[in-house]
C-alpha cells in the first residue's frame, strides 16, 4: 500500500500543521519563543520507535506513551524558562535541541548514529497503515485534534493567562496569574502534541536518525508559525501549508528552500510582524472587511 | 513606507541576482570551485530539475571510443537518481551526480540500452530521509523509472529502499553502507563495499602488509565510522593486533590536538582513523604539526582529491583502503578517471566511482535481461560474474545478501596524488 | 609536558573564540538583540579572505580586505533590517536575525558563491617563526593567531575606552533613549559599532580558515553558537568577561577531550554549560545587569 507522491506531500503537510499549531501554543500564546521544537518531535519519534522496535509494543501504546513522555520531558525542559527570558530563553531552547540530538547520537540505546530502523507500521483491526489514504486520515485526524486543543486553550482561562504572560509578564503576576505555572503548562502541552507527531512521523518513515531533528528543523517550524501569524489558529495552519507546498510546487524555490524561509521571516518581521494572517495584518484586514461587506456589496457601490 | 523599501530593494537585488546567475541552471553539474576561476560553463540541460538527459558539457574530449556504435533511438529508458546536492553532504552528492551523468553519456555513446537511450531522472534529497522517501514515490509514480540509484547517505537510502522494494523497482545503493539497506528485500543491491569488510581489510593491511602491531583507533561517530571500526577490530583480534587506544569523535570536528597528545602518549605504532576528507585533512595536518610521525591509515572517506588539497604536505604517506585504484590499467577505470577530469575539471573520487558503476551495472543488467522487467534485471545482477565494465572493479560476483565481492585495494599518497599500495584479492578476506 | 601543550593549544583556540565573541558582545551591548547572523559575517570574512589571498598572495592585505568587507556587510545588515526594528518588541529583531542567518547560509552554499566544497587557505604562518620551548611550542600558524588576536583586541579596547565613539556605545548600551537625548547620533554610532564588530568576526573567520586550512559555507555555525554561550558566560555586554569566558571554555573543552574523549560533541557540551549557567547564574561570571 505505497503512497502516491501527492499523498506523501499531504501526509507531511498535515504533520507539520500539527507541529506548527503545537509550537504556537508555546510561542504564540505563551510568548516563549522556542528554537528547539524539533527536539520534542524527536523525543516523541524516538520514544515510539524504541517501544515498537525494542519492546514490541503495539503502535497505539507507543503513540500514547510518546505523547505523555514527551509532555513530561517538555515540562521539565521548560524549567529554564522560569529563570530566563527572551533572548536567553531562545538560546536555552536552542541548547536543548542540540543536547537532545547529541543524546540520540551518542547513547547506544537509541541506536546512536545508526538510528533505529524497521519501525513497524501501525495496525488497527488488522489493517496496516503503512501509507496512503489511511495514513493521511490518521495524520489529519491528529491535526484536527491538535487544532481542537489549541482552540480550547485560546478560549479558556489558560488562554487568557497565556496572553497576559506574553504581553507583559510582570503585570500578569499582579493580576493573579502565576506566570511560572502557565509557562510550564505551555511547554508541557506543546511538547506533548509535538511528541504525538513524532510518533506518526517515525512510523511513517519506518526509521529515525538523530539528524532528522536538528536545529535547522526547529527554525523551519518557527518560520511556519511566524509566517502564518503568531498567536492565531489560522496562522500556523496557513504557514505550514504555504512553507511546505510552495517549494514543492515551484522548482526554483525548491533549490532555494531555506533562502525562501529565511527571507520570508525577515520580510515578515519588517512589514508584517504579526504574520500573513495575523490579527493586524493587511491580508487579514482585507479578508474580514470583505466578509463584512460582501452581503451588502450587491446593494452598495462604495464602502 | 519609504525606508522599508531599501530592504525590499536589497532583497529584490538578491533574488534577481539569483535569477540572472542561475537562469539556465538546474543542477550543479559542471561546477568547478577553484577560487580564481569564474563559473565553469553549465551543462546544456533543460531548465527543469527533473530530467537530466544525457547531453554533455561543451568541452568533452573523446579519448577511447574505437568504433562508432549506432546511436540509440526510441523511447528513453529512465533511471531514477537522488543525491544530496545541497546541504552538508553536497560535495559527495555532486560528485555522485556528475559521475552518474558521465556514465549515462558513455552508455549512450556505446549504443544505449536495448538500443534505446538511457535517461537519468534526478532529484536533490539534501541527505534527508523525508525528502528521499518523497522522491522515491515521485520517481516511481510520476517519472515511472525502470530502476533507481541512491547516490545519497545511509539515512536517506534507508528511507527510500522499502518504497522501491514494495513497488518492485530495483534500487542500487551506490555508496551508502548501512547493513540494513540490502536487507530490505530482493530488489535492493549495493555497489559500494560494505564498511565492515573494508574495516577487516584495514586490519589486514596494518598487520600483514605493514607488519605493525600497536594500533590507535579513531572512529567518526556515524554509521560509516562505527561499521569500519567494527570490521577492523574483528579481524584485528583474529591476527593478533593490539589496540592501545580507541576514541570516538564527532562528525565535523576540527580540533584534534588533545587527542593527538593522547595518541603520542599511548605508544601506538599506527593510527587507524575513520572519517571524511575534511576531518581527515585536519587530523593529518595537526598530527604532523604536533610531531606525530607514525603512519595514518584511512578509508574511502578520504578518497578524494580534496583530502590532498586540504592536507597539503601532511597528506604524504597516508594510506587508505578503497575501491578505486588510480594506477589501474583497466580500461573502464582509466576511462572514468580521464573523462571525469576532462568533463568537470577536477579529479574523481570514490563516491563518484560508485555512482558511475551503479549506472554501468544497471545498463549491463538491462541489456542482459533483454527487457525492463524488474525481476529479470535483478536476476541479471545476481548472476553477474567477473564484471569488468566498472571503474572500481572488477566485480567478481554478488552474494545472496546482495553485496558485491571484489578485490579491495589500498592507495598511498605520493607526490600529491594517490597511487596503488597493495591489492587485496583473497576472497575470504574481501567477502562481506 | 602534555598539560602545558594542551593549555597552549587552548590559548590559541580561545583567541579565535574571543574575536568572534567580542564582536557579538559589542553588537549586543548596543542593540540588545542576539545577532545570530553574525555567523554569516564570519563566513563571508573567511571567504573574502581566501579569495583575496589567492589574488594578492599577502596574508596581511587579505586580512585587511576581509575585515573591511565584513564590516561593510555588517553595516548593510544593520541598515537594512535592525535599523527599522529598533523599537519593536524584542522577539521581532531576533526572528529577523534568525531569518537572515538561514538565508545567508543557504545562499553561501550555492555554487556561485562558496559552493558545497571546502577550499584551502594556504597562508601558512605568514612567514612568522615558530616558538619552541622545552615545555610547550607554538607552530607559526599559532603564533600568527596569537599576534593578530592581541593586536585587534588592543585596538578594540582602546576604541571602547578612549574614544568618543566607544563612550557613545557605552552610553547607548545603558540607555538608548537617553543617549539619543544627550545628542549622540544613534544611527551613526550603531553603524560604527556594527562595522567594528563585524570586522572582528571577519578577522576570526580568516584566522580559523588559515588555522584549519579550510573555508566552507557552514563554518560559522559552531563558532557563533559558542560565541553566544561565551557572552552569556561572560555576562552580556562585558568584554573582559567575554575574554575570560573564552579562555575557560577553550581550556575546558581541551581538557575534557584529552581526559575522557569526545563524550558529547563540543557544541553540546558548550550548550549544556550554557543551560546550566542560565539556570543558576544568568548574569554570567562577570556580568553586571
Amino acid at each position: 500500500m505505497a503512497s502516491g507522491y501527492l499523498l506523501t506531500i499531504l501526509i507531511f503537510t498535515t504533520m507539520y500543521i500539527s507541529l506548527a499549531l503545537s509550537l504556537n501554543i508555546l510561542t504564540g500564546y505563551a510568548g516563549q519563543v522556542s528554537l528547539g521544537h524539533a527536539a520534542f518531535l524527536g523525543i516523541g519519534a524516538y520514544t515510539s520507535a524504541v517501544l515498537s522496535v525494542r519492546y514490541e509494543a503495539p503502535f497505539w501504546l507507543a503513540f500514547l506513551v510518546a505523547i505523555i513522555l514527551t509532555g513530561l520531558i517538555g515540562t521539565f525542559l521548560g524549567l529554564p524558562s522560569l529563570r530566563v527570558r527572551h533572548d536567553f530563553l531562545v538560546l536555552a531552547t536552542m541548547g536543548i535541541n542540540f543536547v537532545v540530538v547529541s543524546v540520540f547520537k551518542y547513547v547506544d540505546f537509541f541506536g546512536g548514529a545508526m538510528g533505529l530502523v524497521n519501525i513497524p507500521a501501525p495496525t488497527l483491526f488488522g489493517i496496516t497503515f503503512r501509507g496512503g489514504i489511511p495514513y493521511l486520515l490518521l495524520t489529519t485526524a491528529y491535526a484536527l485534534f491538535t487544532l481542537l486543543i489549541c482552540w480550547y486553550i485560546s478560549k479558556t482561562w489558560s488562554g487568557l493567562a497565556f496572553q497576559t504572560i506574553r504581553n507583559d509578564e510582570d503585570a500578569s503576576a499582579s493580576l493573579g496569574v502565576n506566570p511560572a505555572r502557565y509557562k510550564i503548562y505551555a511547554f508541557g502541552i506543546s511538547a506533548a502534541l509535538a511528541g504525538g507527531v513524532g510518533s506518526l512521523y517515525a512510523h511513517f518513515l519506518g526509521s529515525v536518525f538523530p539528524d532528522n531533528f536538528v536545529f535547522v528543523e526547529s527554525i523551519g517550524m518557527l518560520s511556519m508559525v511566524i509566517f502564518g501569524g503568531i498567536g492565531t489558529l489560522r496562522g500556523p495552519i496557513i504557514g505550514a501549508i504555504l512553507l511546505r507546498l510552495i517549494p514543492e510546487l515551484l522548482r526554483f524555490i525548491q533549490d532555494y528552500r531555506f533562502t525562501f524561509y529565511g527571507a520570508s521571516l525577515v520580510l515578515m518581521m519588517l512589514f508584517q510582524p504579526m504574520g500573513l494572517l495575523g490579527n493586524e495584518s493587511w491580508v487579514w484586514r482585507q479578508i474580514t472587511r470583505w466578509l463584512r461587506t460582501a452581503p451588502q456589496s450587491r446593494k452598495e457601490a462604495t464602502q | 513606507m519609504k525606508h522599508k523599501l531599501s530592504f525590499l530593494l536589497i532583497a529584490l537585488t538578491i533574488f534577481s541576482l539569483i535569477l540572472a546567475g542561475c537562469a539556465p541552471q538546474p543542477t550543479p553539474t559542471a561546477v568547478v570551485e577553484q577560487p580564481a576561476q569564474t563559473e565553469a560553463p553549465q551543462a546544456t540541460e533543460a531548465p527543469q530539475m527533473t530530467e537530466a538527459p544525457a547531453t554533455e558539457a561543451p568541452q568533452i574530449t573523446e579519448t577511447t571510443v574505437a568504433e562508432e556504435p549506432a546511436a540509440p533511438s526510441g523511447e528513453p529508458i529512465k533511471i531514477g537518481f537522488f543525491s544530496p546536492t545541497t546541504g552538508f553532504a553536497a560535495a559527495d552528492g555532486t560528485s555522485a551526480l556528475q559521475s552518474a551523468q558521465l556514465a549515462v553519456k558513455i552508455v549512450n555513446e556505446r549504443g544505449g540500452v536495448l538500443g534505446r537511450p538511457l535517461e537519468l531522472v534526478y532529484y536533490d534529497d539534501a541527505a534527508k530521509p523525508d525528502q528521499a522517501s518523497a522522491i522515491a514515490r515521485k520517481l516511481i509514480e510520476q517519472d515511472k523509472v525502470v530502476a533507481a540509484i541512491s547516490g545519497s547517505y545511509s539515512g536517506a537510502t534507508r528511507a527510500a529502499a522499502p518504497i522501491f522494494q514494495e513497488a518492485g523497482i530495483p534500487m542500487l545503493a551506490a555508496y551508502a553502507i548501512h547493513p540494513e539497506i540490502t536487507k530490505t528485500g530482493n530488489m535492493i543491491y549495493r555497489i559500494g563495499t560494505l564498511a565492515t569488510t573494508q574495516g577487516r581489510v584495514g586490519a589486514e593491511l596494518v598487520g600483514k602488509v605493514m607488519n605493525l602491531k600497536k594500533v590507535a583507533i579513531l572512529t567518526i561517530d556515524n554509521d560509516f565510522g562505527i561499521s569500519l571500526t567494527e570490521g577492523f577490530k574483528q579481524h584485528a583480534a583474529e591476527i593478533g593486533l593490539e589496540i592501545v587506544l580507541e576514541e570516538k569523535y564527532p562528525l565535523g570536528e576540527t580540533e584534534f590536538r588533545p587527542i593527538i597528545g593522547k595518541i603520542k602518549a599511548s605508544g601506538a605504532e599506527v593510527v587507524y582513523a575513520t572519517g571524511y576528507y575534511n576531518e581527515a585533512a585536519n587530523l593529518v595536518s595537526q598530527a604532523r604539526d604536533e610531531g606525530l610521525e607514525i603512519p595514518i591509515i584511512g578509508q574511502e572517506g578520504y578518497d578524494s582529491p580534496k583530502f590532498i588539497e586540504l592536507a597539503g604536505e601532511a597528506a604524504e604517506g597516508v594510506i587508505i583502503t578503497t575501491d578505486l585504484n588510480r594506477d589501474s590499467e583497466r580500461p573502464m577505470t582509466r576511462l572514468f578517471l580521464e573523462q571525469y577530469e576532462a568533463t568537470y575539471g577536477e579529479k574523481a573520487d570514490m563516491v563518484g566511482a560508485s555512482a558511475f558503476d551503479a549506472i554501468m551495472v544497471l545498463a549491463y543488467a538491462i541489456n542482459t535481461a533483454g527487457s525492463t522487467d524488474p525481476l529479470a534485471i535483478v536476476k541479471a545482477i545476481s548472476e553477474l560474474k567477473n564484471f569488468e565494465d566498472v571503474a572500481s572493479g572488477p566485480f567478481w560476483y554478488y552474494t545472496p545478501e546482495r553485496e558485491v565481492v571484489r578485490p579491495i585495494c589500498s592507495q598511498i599518497v605520493r607526490n600529491g596524488a594517490f597511487h596503488l599500495y597493495h591489492e587485496f584479492t583473497d576472497e575470504a578476506l574481501v567477502k562481506p | 609536558m602534555l598539560v602545558l601543550q594542551n593549555l597552549s593549544n587552548a590559548l590559541i583556540l580561545a583567541c579565535t573564540y574571543i574575536l568572534m565573541a567580542a564582536g557579538l558582545t559589542m553588537v549586543y551591548g548596543v542593540l540588545k538583540v542576539l545577532h545570530i547572523a553574525h555567523a554569516s559575517v564570519y563566513t563571508v570574512g573567511a571567504f573574502v579572505g581566501v579569495l583575496a589571498f589567492s589574488r594578492v598572495g599577502n596574508f596581511w592585505v587579505a586580512l585587511a580586505i576581509a575585515m573591511l568587507v565584513s564590516g561593510v556587510f555588517g553595516v548593510l545588515i544593520y541598515r537594512s533590517t535592525y535599523f527599522y526594528l529598533l523599537n519593536s518588541p524584542r522577539t521581532v529583531p531576533l526572528i529577523a536575525s534568525v531569518g537572515m542567518f538561514v538565508m545567508f547560509t543557504d545562499l553561501l552554499q550555492k555554487p556561485f558563491l562558496m559552493g558545497a566544497y571546502q577550499r584551502a587557505f594556504p597562508a601558512g604562518g605568514a612567514g612568522l617563526p615558530a616558538i619552541k620551548t622545552a615545555l610547550f611550542s607554538f607552530t607559526p600558524k599559532q603564533v600568527l593567531i596569537l599576534l593578530v588576536a592581541i593586536i585587534l583586541l588592543a585596538i578594540v579596547y582602546l576604541i571602547l575606552t578612549r574614544t568618543k565613539l566607544g563612550l557613545s556605545w557605552q552610553a547607548a548600551s545603558m540607555d538608548r533613549e537617553m543617549a539619543s537625548a544627550v545628542g549622540i547620533n544613534l544611527n551613526q554610532s550603531i553603524a560604527a559599532n556594527f562595522f567594528l564588530g563585524s570586522a572582528l568576526a571577519g578577522a576570526a573567520g580568516v584566522l580559523v580558515g588559515v588555522y584549519n586550512n579550510s573555508v566552507f559555507a557552514t563554518m560559522g555555525d559552531l563558532p557563533s553558537y559558542k560565541a553566544f554561550i561565551i557572552i552569556v558566560l561572560g555576562g552580556m555586554g562585558s568584554l573582559p568577561g567575554a575574554i575570560l569566558a573564552s579562555l575557560i571554555l577553550a581550556i575546558v573543552e581541551n581538557f575534557l577531550v584529552a581526559s575522557i574523549g569526545y563524550v558529547l560533541p563540543r557544541d553540546s557540551i558548550a550548550f549544556l554549560v550554557l543551560i546550566l549557567m542560565l539556570m543558576f547564574r544568568p548574569n554570567g561570571l562577570l556580568g553586571r545587569e
